[in-house]
């Protein structure tokens, strides 16, 4: 088996463990068990143990986020929907995230550090994600695109973990703090024309 | 003021998971370098019981810059300040966990105190949000203990910053921070921009970023010109009241 399988299939086996035990319990044994595959193969492909299992897990679940956002913004129109898609999204797909809601709740502290990697990861996925986006439109003048995708990555990676007075639940209030907070000082005043 | 109660709520959940981090693995002691800038002793501590309280919390904070959380006991604490355990113990008859939450309380004053004056001495609402970034951000950017608890205990301050406890703190800070920019716009939009503020603050100090860096004031008056005042005027294009920008701060010209 290659190995590239054998890594795909320990992680999803790790994930079905995390959600029924936790992570403090997820050991490379049950892993492997779960997985149908030895303790010997299960280390051969991760050689850094429980530890390393669970940091790819993580990581594949943020990669399976992203293969939904890009379902989710497929056709979109133009930056100004896209944003507002992934926005909700986004929000969603942490509010009913099962098993993140329940590790968060039960074992912060081992589930934030691998999160805080993440999240500097997912940061850059998401500025890379906006790219293409914001070199179709015509920025504000002065404004350096790398730049630009990096602000709204930060922004967008604020907002989606803690709305605050925000409801992105609500379609107007997305749009409005799309063409607010997040696009007003980004894409040039001609085309952010309904709000001014 | 409200600041020390609000930030009671934060850092009463910090102290508990300070608590939590004692027996937590964590790096050998560094050498002894002069981590604590003197400049914060002058900010006032919200309540004074003892004249040594204020020498203890600086004590403490030299203690945590160099030796975290887990490694610092009222021993050390005692020693760094020059005064007995006994004295210690008497300020803070809780000990070490009652300390530990007295500094957060104490450090969560002086940042507010610091941007409260910042704010309330503003002329503008660019050099509000502009003064108010800088002066947040240098503070986190420069507060040893706090450089030193993101370095090697990262799970004490992270968790703070994700989800629950991250609300909290966006709350607490646009609570505070709301009232000045009122002066320029109405309350609700104050609050929207006071907590966007508090946004930007946090997410450079978590992740620095190699091209800005918002306790220099050029840095953050920039991030302010470009993005955040047009986000501003969009935010109010639907209410009656003009935004009071004087034009010569508008980072392009009207349409």
């Amino acid at each position: 088996m290659a190995v590239d399988t054998v890594r795909q299939r320990l992680i999803e086996a790790a994930y079905l463990c995390v959600s029924r035990r936790g992570m403090a319990k997820t050991t490379v044994e049950d892993v492997a068990r779960q997985a149908g595959l030895s303790r010997a193969t299960a280390y051969r492909a991760f050689p850094g143990g429980r530890e390393e299992i669970l940091e790819a897990t993580v990581a594949w679940a943020a990669t399976e986020f992203f293969l939904g956002l890009q379902r989710q913004v497929e056709g979109a129109a133009d930056l100004e929907v896209v944003m507002e898609r992934g926005l909700v999204f986004a929000r969603r797909s942490i509010v009913d995230h099962d098993v993140l809601q329940r590790v968060m709740a039960t074992e912060p502290d081992r589930l934030l550090p691998a999160l805080t990697v993440e999240s500097n990861r997912i940061r850059a996925g998401i500025a890379l994600f906006l790219a293409p986006y914001l070199a179709e439109r015509k920025l504000a003048p002065g404004l350096d695109s790398a730049d630009a995708a990096d602000v709204l990555a930060r922004m967008i990676l604020s907002y989606i973990s803690a709305p605050g007075r925000w409801d992105l639940e609500d379609p107007e209030q997305v749009a409005v703090l799309v063409r607010s907070e997040l696009l007003a000082g980004i894409v040039a005043p001609e085309r952010s024309g309904k709000f001014r | 003021m409200g600041v020390a109660g609000g930030s009671l709520r934060v850092v009463s959940t910090f102290a508990a998971e300070a608590d939590a981090g004692f027996s937590a693995g964590a790096p050998g002691r560094q050498d002894d370098r002069s981590l604590v800038s003197e400049r914060r002793s002058d900010a006032g501590a919200p309540h004074a019981e003892s004249p040594h309280r204020d020498r203890i919390i600086d004590g403490a904070l030299a203690c945590l810059a160099r030796f975290g959380t887990s490694k610092t006991t009222v021993e050390d604490i005692a020693r760094q300040s020059g005064l007995s355990r006994a004295t210690v113990y008497r300020v803070f008859p809780g000990g070490r966990d009652e300390l530990l939450a007295a500094v957060i309380d104490t450090e969560a004053a002086r940042l507010f105190s610091a941007l409260g004056v910042r704010l309330g001495t503003a002329h503008s609402l660019p050099e509000a949000l502009a003064g108010g970034i800088a002066e947040a951000s240098a503070r986190l950017r420069d507060h040893a203990a706090l450089r030193y608890l993101v370095e090697h205990e990262p799970e004490l301050i992270l968790g703070h910053l994700a989800f629950e406890d991250y609300e909290n703190l966006l709350e607490v800070a646009s609570s505070f921070t709301a009232p000045f920019l009122a002066r320029w716009m109405r309350q609700d939009e104050a609050e929207r921009v006071a907590e966007w503020a508090a946004r930007v603050v946090l997410s450079y100090a978590v992740s620095p970023s190699d091209r800005t860096d918002l306790a220099e004031p050029d840095h953050a008056d920039a991030f302010v010109r470009t993005f955040m005042l047009p986000g501003i005027e969009a935010l109010h294009a639907d209410s009656n009241r003009p935004i009071d920008i004087s034009a010569h701060h508008l980072p392009t010209p009207h349409p």
